[in-house]
């Protein structure tokens, strides 16, 4: 059907949100229309000669749209395009920036987990998985997407205050002769070295090292 | 690079065009076409010869696309130039290689710098040379991937 | 005419530890301010780019005498940089350096390191010096130098985990900055030595 004559203004603030390679696009509604505006959706692999519609995202009202699934190869770059309708009128198409998956998402911290001896705490961390379209689906570590994958942590003394910093790259750490008896803290980070990525520290995970026997 | 050992410091190339990607990439009105990515993927290609695709890839970037992408806007052009000096220096280092027989092009390579040049003639020059320049992340994220 | 100003003289480049300055003499016009302006030139200008000279707009008419140039010398190639005067709308000629600078000549100084015993730790915290640095830090126990391990790290905000000591024991440091982009490193720092909680006699 002919495209109605488009005079309704245009979604603002077009963009890709991803997280783990979750790419999600968001926009704003256009400036003074309230309630009842429908969008619909399409998106380009950049290079490739067509748009292609989203049906899940068509005349929907929220405004969002996951494309997660139809922009998953991180081996490809791609375009992304919103178009308002209200009222019988419309606004133009809207598109992104060019996204580049690879260097464009962020990285989620990695989850921590922490055991203690008398004298030593040993540190596990788990790096998230890339996105997957289902649990049944097999996980991509982010070690094998960004090879350069490595982890910071930051062990903080609860007595002393010191805390002190360490750059590993396997995923277990175990720092040992420590105090008997005492708090320590640990938070750990991705660190990415190219691309330049990197997560924010965790929550901090404290533990303490067992009494001396 | 495959048999030829040099080492590329890809971090002040990637600094510099990410300074620029949003300000280049706008120039380019062109979705539906690509200079390294046409009609396959650069990643797609799994060549043994790595240093060769590389090295030919920087002195095209070097003698064909750098001095067509002059902008008005000054930072721009010292990002420009401080991508295009750190090719030139690159290259030369790759040049190493092609004197020590270690960079050789087999068919398939041959084959994708041939698809890319035919690409690029295909276009304007400045418009050509701007998507070579907005494309350059591609190359990084193949080099670097395949390191 | 406008090119009755004289050009500024010494053009000359300062560079330590991948940052570089362009210095120049001033150009003395009594009662009035001279401002100058600042143009660089990389190889690939001078090869393939037809001699082009780009301003580098912080250090265009500067009343300053000096000019930062770290971020425009930011590949490892031969650089010419050229000043010139200017006073309302008289300029003088561009002044060039004499011959070429390359980054790869930078002087590189040791690091800063402070090391630090924290019980049975050895750590060391360093001093930032900037992007382009890495940290190669060498330790060892005393009086086993034949046995020195290696850390390099680029962590400068905070106290970076070396390795743990035997109780007593006393343990020797010293550390040198590596420059990956122009592929290398300072002389080594002082060695600095701590000691290690606990008697070195008793091994627990």
């Amino acid at each position: 059907s002919g495209e109605l004559y488009c005079s309704l203004p245009n979604p603002r603030n077009v963009h890709f949100e991803s997280i783990n390679m979750k790419n999600v696009l968001h926009w704003s509604a256009p400036e003074g229309t309230g309630d009842g505006v429908l969008y619909k959706v399409k998106y380009a692999v950049y290079g490739v000669g067509k748009w292609i519609r989203k049906p899940e995202c068509r005349n929907i009202n929220r405004t969002w749209c996951d494309l997660s699934s139809e922009t998953s190869d991180y081996e490809e770059q791609y375009y992304a395009s919103v178009k308002a309708f209200l009222n019988g009128t419309c606004s133009d198409w809207v598109e992104t920036t060019r996204f580049n998956p690879l260097t464009d998402t962020k990285i989620d911290p990695p989850m921590v987990s922490v055991s203690s001896t008398d004298k030593s705490i040993s540190i596990v961390l788990t790096a998230p998985e890339k996105w997957k379209r289902s649990p049944e689906e097999e996980s991509i570590p982010l070690l094998q997407v960004y090879p350069g994958l490595e982890y910071n942590v930051s062990v903080l003394n609860k007595k002393t205050k010191k805390r002190w910093f360490f750059s590993i790259k396997n995923n277990t750490l175990v720092v040992p002769w420590l105090e008997p008896g005492t708090a320590y803290c640990v938070s750990a980070q991705i660190h990415i070295t190219t691309p330049v990525l990197d997560s924010s520290f965790s929550k901090e995970h404290c533990i303490a090292t067992l009494k001396d026997k | 690079l495959g048999a030829c050992r040099v080492s590329l410091s890809m971090t002040e190339i990637r600094a510099g065009f990410t300074a620029i990607k949003a300000n280049i990439q706008s120039r380019d009105p062109i979705r539906t076409l690509s200079i390294l990515s046409h009609p396959q993927s650069l990643h797609k290609v799994k060549s043994p010869d790595r240093c060769c695709i590389t090295h030919h890839l920087f002195t095209f970037y070097v003698d064909k696309v750098f001095k067509h992408c002059r902008t008005e806007d000054s930072f721009v052009n010292r990002k420009i130039s401080s991508i295009a000096n750190s090719f030139l220096s690159a290259r030369r280092k790759l040049g190493q290689c092609h004197e020590q027989n270690n960079c050789a092009c087999g068919e398939k390579s041959t084959e994708k710098i041939k698809q890319i040049l035919e690409n690029y003639e295909g276009l304007n020059v400045t418009s050509a040379a701007m998507k070579s320049l907005g494309e350059l992340d591609i190359l990084l994220d193949w080099m670097e991937k395949s390191r | 005419g406008d090119d009755l100003l004289p050009a500024p003289q010494s053009v000359s480049i300062f560079s330590t530890n991948m940052k570089h300055f362009l210095t120049w003499s001033p150009v003395i016009v009594q009662g009035a301010t001279v401002r100058y302006s600042v143009e660089f030139q990389g190889e690939y200008e001078r090869e393939h780019a037809n001699g082009s000279w780009i301003p580098i707009s912080e250090c265009s008419f500067t009343a300053a005498t000096v000019c930062n140039i770290t971020e425009d010398i930011s590949a490892s190639v031969a650089y010419k940089m050229r000043v010139r005067a200017e006073l309302g709308s008289r300029r003088s000629p561009w002044q060039t350096m004499k011959g070429y600078f390359n980054r790869i000549t930078t002087s590189l100084t040791p690091p800063l390191l402070s090391v630090i015993a924290d019980g049975y730790h050895l750590l060391v915290e360093l001093t930032d010096m900037g992007p382009a640095f890495q940290f190669r830090v060498l330790y060892w126990k005393k009086g086993k130098e034949s046995m020195v391990q290696q850390k390099v790290t680029n962590e400068v905000s905070s106290v970076v985990h070396l390795d743990t000591m035997e109780s007593g024991a006393e343990y020797c440091v010293k550390a040198q900055t590596h420059v990956e982009a122009i592929n290398r490193s300072s002389s080594f720092s002082p060695t600095q030595c701590v000691r290690a909680q606990g008697d070195s006699s008793v091994w627990l």
